[in-house]
């Protein structure tokens, strides 16, 4: 073996024992350094901005609680405009660089897949909470736990409730030409497979679409009486108006990415009676305003603006991880991090059903709920409980 | 019969957005014979502007309108004045280099100024629906037709009528002759920044107004682009044109084919057209004598 491979193989073995003797990284007598990537800026920042809040909120009430063993709680939030390569390069940094002890995030979903063998990799406790896709949590990793439902499944439940609600509807879906639309495509073929609904009419759009005049035409001549607006923000808005503007009434479900009060004041009146899938709570619910009520009291009048269905997921998310560090007492490793992650049972947010963690799953499952929208008072209410 | 008059009619409103832009490309290029790449982020600027002030003079349309171009007017000036008129002499490719930069900034500028949500300009018109021929449209879709229209007979009179427009055309034409003939360019260049902005800036508005004012709505630039190409990067009326094919077009193939193919096809039809005529379907051929 020549010098040069000798001098690659140690630098490789000394690359994946770091982990070992890097585990307190992060960590002083006093403070714990956690950090996250998502959008900080673009038009995913709607969501990034908004479970970066949530995040901030969680290690404020714990620190006005004294802290976790008597250390306070930092992070450092870095910005990746919602492109993977500068997740990975954010993760790089802030595990390298900023040595910080655990993560909040993995950003969306598309850039947590790409980076989901670099933290694999490294071992370092992580926590996904925007984006959960199965990818990242079948197979189970170690240090990776997802809390949140797949978008599968969450399209096969609005689809078997629409199904019951309008029997024998003539349904048309529109759904986005990425991993999101096809989550959502295999949800709803498993709802039909459970229900046998009639989709008449189907069509994928490209990613950034404005103008939907021609597919809602379509699915009017369909005579469409569920439709599915599978698009994320604009998409949806614009589905909907234009179907407003034909004078077209079906019942309309859409998904939680877009399920925020934004959509319901850029679609106007036609929003009212919107169907909505989602696991957290809405914000006018008990829970939402005791949720808002909590967040006046630690956060800016600015962030509390911003707050979305994603503060509460962010929320959850860190409330798990510090969970966890809190039960580690002053054996702070990222193995029994990873550990107490594992045995998360039952964990209260407030926000969303309790958290567990089953034997050798790294997925919390939450239960779904269908919501629906009520635009006189700009908001979402339950209406399958 | 109905169908199709409706995707033609639906898909004229959409291209007349895209025509507006187009034209502002075009405009630009005659006066500089560059291509801004930052022109759908300035219809995006205007439009955030726009709905700041509706905000604050409670969406009284006719404040908001003459607001917005006045500020669009001297947004235009100062790009000229701070970003490309320090470029003068540089080679093209450079400057066209800084139009890019300047896209970014002003795309990343939406979050700092603003936020990432989008919002609705709501200036109390444009939302009624209207039924014409038993096609129902928005109100401010016929509008934003009607303005294109007018735009488009205002720049003809203006470039056959007017001495500054025969004075843009010389320079588009020569601006050295231009130039030796008493013609002050940089004024002319100048005015074309403004001018241009004034009307990307209305395309911003009125898709503000129909759809939504959101940080991508920078994307409408890229897709005004291929109209701009398909009716001749030099034909301001042509790129008029050009916008109502491509907009056209999107909705016909999402109608009657692949709406996953509505993305493209105004590119497909640039990539024909170009083969057929390299300088579009109204820009002048270059005759090179040797």
């Amino acid at each position: 073996m020549g010098k040069a491979r000798i001098l690659a193989a140690a630098f490789a073995a000394l690359c994946l024992a770091a982990p070992a003797s890097a585990a307190d990284q992060g960590v002083t007598d006093t403070e714990i350094l956690l950090g996250e990537v998502e959008p900080l800026s673009g038009p995913p920042g709607l969501l990034g901005i908004a479970h970066n809040i949530g995040v901030k909120l969680a290690l404020a009430e714990a620190n006005a609680n004294g802290g976790i063993n008597g250390r306070k709680l930092r992070l450092i939030a870095e910005d990746d405009g919602y492109v993977s390569s500068r997740t990975i390069q954010s993760l790089r940094k802030l595990i390298s660089v900023d040595r910080v002890f655990a993560l909040t995030s993995l950003s969306g979903s598309g850039q947590a897949v790409a980076s989901i063998s670099l933290v694999e990799q490294t071992g370092i406790p992580t926590i996904v909470s925007i984006g959960p896709v199965e990818p990242l949590y079948n197979p189970p990793r170690e240090n990776v736990f997802v809390v949140g439902q797949s978008y599968e499944e969450g399209m096969r439940k609005l689809a078997l409730y629409l199904a019951e609600k309008h029997p024998d509807a003539r349904w048309g879906v529109v759904t986005q030409d990425d991993d999101y639309g096809v989550a959502l495509r295999e949800g709803l073929e498993k709802a039909k497979a459970e229900k046998n609904f009639n989709v008449v009419f189907e069509s994928i759009y490209a990613r950034g679409q404005k103008d939907f005049s021609s597919e809602i035409r379509r699915a009017r001549d369909a005579n469409v009486d569920v439709f599915i607006a599978g698009g994320i923000i604009s998409e949806n808005v614009a589905m909907v108006k234009e179907m407003e503007t034909l004078g077209m009434k079906p019942a309309v479900g859409i998904f939680w990415p877009g399920r925020v009060s934004a959509v319901l004041n850029l679609i106007g009146p036609a929003s009212d009676g919107l169907y909505a899938v989602d696991y957290v709570e809405p914000l006018g619910s008990e829970a939402g305003k005791a949720f808002v009520e909590l967040a006046k009291k630690y956060l800016s009048e600015d962030e509390v603006k911003h707050i979305n269905r994603y503060t509460m997921t962010g929320y959850a998310g860190a409330r798990v991880l510090l969970s966890a560090i809190e039960r580690c007492g002053d054996d702070l490793t990222w193995k029994c991090v990873n550990g107490q992650l594992a045995q998360t049972k039952d964990l209260k947010t407030g926000v969303m059903a309790p958290i567990t963690f089953e034997q050798g799953s790294r997925f919390s499952n939450q239960p779904l709920h269908i919501m629906k929208a009520d635009y006189a008072n700009k908001t979402f209410v339950l209406v399958d409980d | 019969m109905t169908f199709l008059t409706e995707l033609i009619v639906s898909g004229l409103a959409i291209g007349a957005i895209y025509g507006l832009i187009a034209m502002s490309f075009a405009v630009i290029y005659k006066a500089t014979g560059l291509v801004n790449f930052a022109q759908g982020e300035v219809a995006m600027i205007v439009a955030y502007v726009a709905w700041t002030i509706s905000v604050h003079v409670d969406g009284n349309p006719f404040v908001v309108a003459a607001a917005a171009i006045v500020f669009a007017g001297l947004f235009g000036l100062a790009i000229e004045r701070l970003v490309i008129r320090p470029m003068m002499g540089e080679p093209v490719f450079t400057t066209i280099m800084v139009t890019i930069g300047l896209a970014v900034v002003l795309r990343s500028s939406i979050v700092f100024l603003w936020d990432a949500y989008p919002h609705a300009l709501d200036l109390g018109v444009g939302q009624e629906i209207l039924e014409v021929g038993g096609v129902r449209l928005r109100s401010g879709q016929v509008a934003v037709f009607l303005i294109l229209i007018a735009v488009i007979v205002g720049f003809f009179i203006f470039f056959r009528r007017s001495r500054f427009g025969v004075a843009m055309r010389a320079v588009a034409s020569d601006d050295r002759t231009a130039l030796l003939m008493g013609v002050s360019t940089a004024r002319v260049q100048s005015v074309a920044w403004a001018v241009a902005t004034i009307i990307s800036g209305i395309a911003g508005v009125m898709f503000a107004i129909i759809y939504e004012l959101s940080p991508v709505m920078f994307t409408l630039g890229l897709k005004a682009f291929p109209a701009t190409i398909l009716g001749g990067l030099d034909s301001v009326l042509g790129t008029a044109f050009g916008g109502l094919v491509i907009g056209t077009a999107e909705n016909l193939v999402g109608g009657y084919f692949d709406p996953r193919m509505k993305e493209v096809a105004g590119f497909i039809i640039i990539i024909l057209i170009l083969m057929v005529r390299p300088f579009g379907l109204f820009g002048t051929r270059r005759i090179e004598r040797v």
